[in-house]
């Protein structure tokens, strides 16, 4: 049944063929995933940006499960505030913690935060604007009026009133990034389900008898899901700044996890010294991690916009 | 359907904007900071000296709350407080420790037998300023009546004064007189018994039971004389139109600008005052009896500038904009000699600068709930985490070395406190921690739950709590950091919910009794012993301390008291401060008072010599 709809509708709308889920059609190559990856393959900064997200993935992996920098944590009171040296490339703080150990146990922070948070605000996101899309009526109004009232609260208020409630740590600051950041999402999806469930291939499926379940999650959310890649990787950068600026303000992950911000907070008391290993290391890290999401964001959206398909 | 579409396409021009505008708002934020930083450096060398300016030019690192006496509760507001308005007794400028002298009172007061009754001749003549609020403007005599008229304010529930507390429970009828006032059954004209004045210049006060810091707490700005027609005249606006006997005058309201600067000028009918005429031994050397004899006060103007930033502060000081200027733990390094702490750099040497060390009177602790059930119950525990703690390690890294590593709650500089005392539980030694924490049960802090410490968010506070952790970990015990707003750091203490706690406490008075109600079980939680600390040894000793005068007697019972908390062992004692203040060349006159706040009145300003350093600053 689902492979009938999607023949239809790739003849009547090349945009909405969810091709990815019928492996007949493989050999083709012809699907709307098979052409973004063929687009974004000609984006070499799209492409090298992928490349340095993974190896700060690897980077994360390493250093989470102890096989690089175990020590980061460990206090040396004897060697606070050395300066650069091939033992310590950043120097060490105020504890004798070498500064690069701690720039790449924040990796693990920002990306474990990025991820955790826009999985969640993609799930409420999704789930949100799909109901209120395709229902429409009292169930859209209220969701709506939802998330007009999130939105209508400076989100630097609203995260940090939330982890005044929820307490600090990483788990607290995910949860709290991820509650305030589906707004955006929710509205996107919301207006594509309009479009869409008045589609032939939405009443082909609602004509041979499906019910709502399966025409949003079946039928209509494959046909957005390029929607939700782009938001998850926008959202990705901006819970990773906001668990920066948390840190920075106090009000972030616990302050024996290492951070980003955390090490941003301790410089500003540093440089006056003048000692600036933190602030170098947190941000070149913060700088790489975060310019190569943009970039590969950017490629994604390029590649996965249907109107690019012909250039 | 067209509704429809124009919402997508909007959503998508939002998203596309979204991320870039939030970057653009962080790099806006760095450079603003940026801009601002540059404009408080270069916008103060505009500033010229003059020659026949010799005006007083203070800062204070927080913003004034209020001007009236009644609240005066931080140190910021009383600073500025204690140039207009004088109470019964001050402090001598000169003399250490710490002696009090006469100041609207004509002499040390008469004091009863008993030590119930204190008599106090007051000063003729006084003038309280000229104010709109009396008729034809010009201030009229303070009597002993309007003595009478202030302290009731205290007590008054209407007024809801920090300040109370100096006198709550201890003046005869005060409190009676307190809880009329709320049932609206008297007013200021009702008599209280405990505050007699048999002629207009004799105040009789009758207290309710021996109270050795009466004269202690008189000194405070809490108890000075205000003027009950301008608090009649102005009502809640008397917080901006100050009206008092001071050596200086804020002439009108628009001469304080909140939050930013406050100028006083000098008051031409102050009372005869003059500058001490001895001193300490090496006072003279100092030229600090050059003015002996001279009226005060020796300067025509006196500006208070608020800075709440460190860096703004620092620069205006150096640039010669403040007359002196306390150094930043993060840019002592550029003020202090690497080799020598006690010795100023020699390129602001030559400026003309000089570097003024002078102990804080203070105390700074690790707290420990004595109500939980197993920090509370478990002595070896707590004397363990005591042990592992490295108070020298801290005042190095947080102090810059600028503090004494406490041994015990009283500072130095304040009766009883003994240098030659060492605390056991406070010498750093992890292998005897770890010894007492295997003979309290939890061999390497097996069996203990994880603590919660509660501290401040702000980024030393944070890297504080971060290196008591660090302590902590290296016996074994697991503690984790929770960070409070001021409020609810205040609340969690208060509500005997703060497990372990790092805080501080200033003197009110030099009286070693100031700090030892810290463990007096009747004060506990809400009140100021915020670890509930209860020992009936301790009560015992604490009470039968208050009822004897300054003497050996009383010293012997403050060192029992001491012995004892030493042992208990309810804080991790951690570092009395030191004060680190650059003063300009130009400054004369200058010994810093920890516990007085009246010293503007004594400082000498040299407009010449400001004139010709400060302009090549």
């Amino acid at each position: 049944m689902s492979s009938a709809s999607s023949n239809m509708t790739s003849n009547l709308n090349a945009v909405a063929a969810a091709t990815a889920k019928t492996p007949s059609q493989a050999p083709v190559r012809n699907s709307l995933w098979w052409d973004a990856f063929r687009r974004f393959k000609k984006n070499k900064i799209g492409v090298v940006s992928f490349w340095v997200i993974i190896s700060y993935v690897i980077i994360a992996i390493l250093a989470a499960t102890g096989l690089i920098f175990p020590d980061a944590q460990v206090p040396n009171q004897a060697e606070a505030y050395s300066s650069i040296s091939w033992a310590h490339p950043f120097g060490t703080d105020i504890f004798g913690r070498d500064i690069l150990g701690r720039a790449v146990h924040g990796i693990v922070t920002a990306i474990s935060i990025g991820l955790l948070a826009s999985t969640l605000s993609l799930v409420i996101g999704l789930v949100l604007g799909a109901i209120a899309g395709y229902f429409g009526g009292k169930v859209d109004a209220f969701v709506v009026w939802l998330y007009t009232t999130v939105d209508s609260i400076p989100y630097i208020l609203l995260i940090p009133s939330l982890t005044f409630v929820l307490g600090r740590g990483l788990i607290n600051v995910f949860i709290a990034v991820g509650l305030t950041s589906w707004v955006t999402t929710a509205r996107l999806v919301r207006g594509e389900f309009f479009k869409h469930k008045s589609r032939e291939y939405v009443m082909a499926a609602h004509a041979i008898g499906a019910g709502d379940g399966r025409k949003i999650f079946g039928h209509i959310l494959p046909n957005v899901a390029h929607l939700a890649f782009v938001q998850f990787g926008l959202g990705f950068v901006s819970a990773i700044k906001i668990e920066v600026i948390l840190s920075y303000l106090g009000l972030g992950v616990d302050p024996s996890q290492p951070s980003w911000g955390l090490m941003i907070d301790d410089a500003k008391n540093e440089l006056a010294r003048p000692y600036w290993g933190n602030l170098a290391a947190a941000t070149v890290f913060m700088f790489g991690l975060i310019l190569s999401f943009n970039l590969f964001n950017d490629a994604l959206r390029e590649a996965l916009d249907p109107k690019m398909k012909n250039k | 359907m067209s509704r429809n579409n124009s919402t997508v396409q909007n959503a998508t021009v939002d998203s596309k904007f979204r991320p870039r505008s939030q970057s653009a708002t962080f790099l806006q934020v760095l450079l603003a900071g940026a801009v601002a930083v540059a404009l408080a450096v270069t916008g103060c060398t505009k500033k010229r000296f003059d020659e026949n300016d010799n005006s007083l030019n203070l800062v204070l690192r927080a913003n004034v709350k209020g001007l009236d006496p009644a609240s005066a509760n931080d140190l910021y507001s009383s600073t500025v407080i204690n140039q207009m308005y004088e109470g019964l007794l001050a402090y001598n400028y000169l003399k250490r420790p710490f002696t009090l002298q006469p100041a609207l009172a004509e002499a040390m007061p008469e004091i009863s037998k008993d030590g119930l009754t204190y008599t106090f001749k007051i000063k003729k003549g006084v003038k309280f300023h000229d104010n709109a609020a009396f008729p034809d403007g010009k201030g009229r005599e303070v009597t002993a009546q309007d003595f009478v008229y202030s302290w009731k304010r205290l007590a008054d529930p209407r007024n809801t004064s920090e300040g109370f507390w100096i006198f709550d429970g201890k003046i005869k009828g005060l409190n009676e007189w307190a809880t009329a006032v709320k049932n609206e059954k008297a007013n200021y004209d009702t008599p209280v018994e405990g505050l007699q004045t048999p002629d207009s210049h004799t105040l009789v006060v009758k207290l309710t039971g021996v109270y050795h810091q009466l004269a202690y707490v008189l000194a405070m700005p809490f108890a000075s004389v205000v003027a009950r027609e301008a608090v009649d005249k102005y009502g809640k606006e008397f917080l901006n139109n100050p009206v008092g006997t001071g050596p200086f005058v804020l002439e009108k309201p628009s001469d304080w600008v909140r939050n930013s600067k406050i100028t006083l000028k000098k008051n031409p009918t102050y009372r005869p005052d003059t500058y001490p005429s001895e001193g300490m031994p090496g006072d003279a050397e100092k030229g600090l009896l050059a003015d002996a004899g001279k009226q005060l006060p020796l300067v025509d103007k006196l500006v208070f500038s608020e800075i709440v930033e460190d860096q703004p502060r620092w620069q205006n000081g150096l640039k010669g904009n403040f007359d002196w200027v306390e150094i930043p733990k993060d840019n002592f390094d550029n003020a202090v000699s690497k080799e020598d702490r006690s010795k100023i750099v020699p390129d602001l040497a030559a400026k003309g600068l000089s570097l003024d060390i002078t102990p804080a009177l203070d105390v700074t602790y690790i707290g420990f709930n004595m109500v939980d059930p197993v920090l509370g119950k478990n002595k070896l525990l707590r004397q363990a985490m005591s042990k592992a703690f490295d108070s020298k390690t801290y005042i190095e890294k947080f102090l810059n070395g600028r503090g004494i590593a406490a041994q015990g709650p009283v500072p130095p500089g304040i009766d009883s406190y003994d240098e030659a005392f060492k605390n056991p539980n406070v010498a750093f030694s992890l292998e005897e921690a770890k010894a007492l924490l295997a003979k309290a049960g939890f061999p390497e802090g097996k069996g203990l739950p994880e603590f919660q410490y509660e501290g401040l968010a702000d980024s030393t506070a944070r890297q504080g709590a971060e290196f008591f952790v660090q302590a902590m970990a290296s016996i074994g015990v697991k503690v984790k950091i929770n960070s409070n707003t001021w409020p609810q750091f205040q609340e969690k203490i208060k509500a005997q919910k703060a497990q372990i706690f790092g805080i501080a406490w200033g003197a009110d008075y030099p009286d070693a009794q100031n700090f030892l109600q810290l463990f007096y079980s009747k004060n506990k939680t809400p009140g100021p012993n915020d670890t509930s600390f209860n020992s009936p040894e301790f009560d015992k000793a604490y009470e039968a301390s208050l009822k004897l005068p300054p003497g050996a007697e009383r010293t012997k019972l403050y060192q029992k008291m001491r012995d004892i908390v030493a042992d208990e062992t309810p804080w991790i004692f951690n570092a009395h401060r030191l004060g680190y203040k650059l003063v300009h060349g130009w400054v004369g006159n200058f010994k810093w008072t920890e516990v007085a706040n009246d010293y503007p009145k004594y400082i000498r300003i040299d407009a010449k010599k400001r004139a010709e350093l400060g302009n090549k600053l």
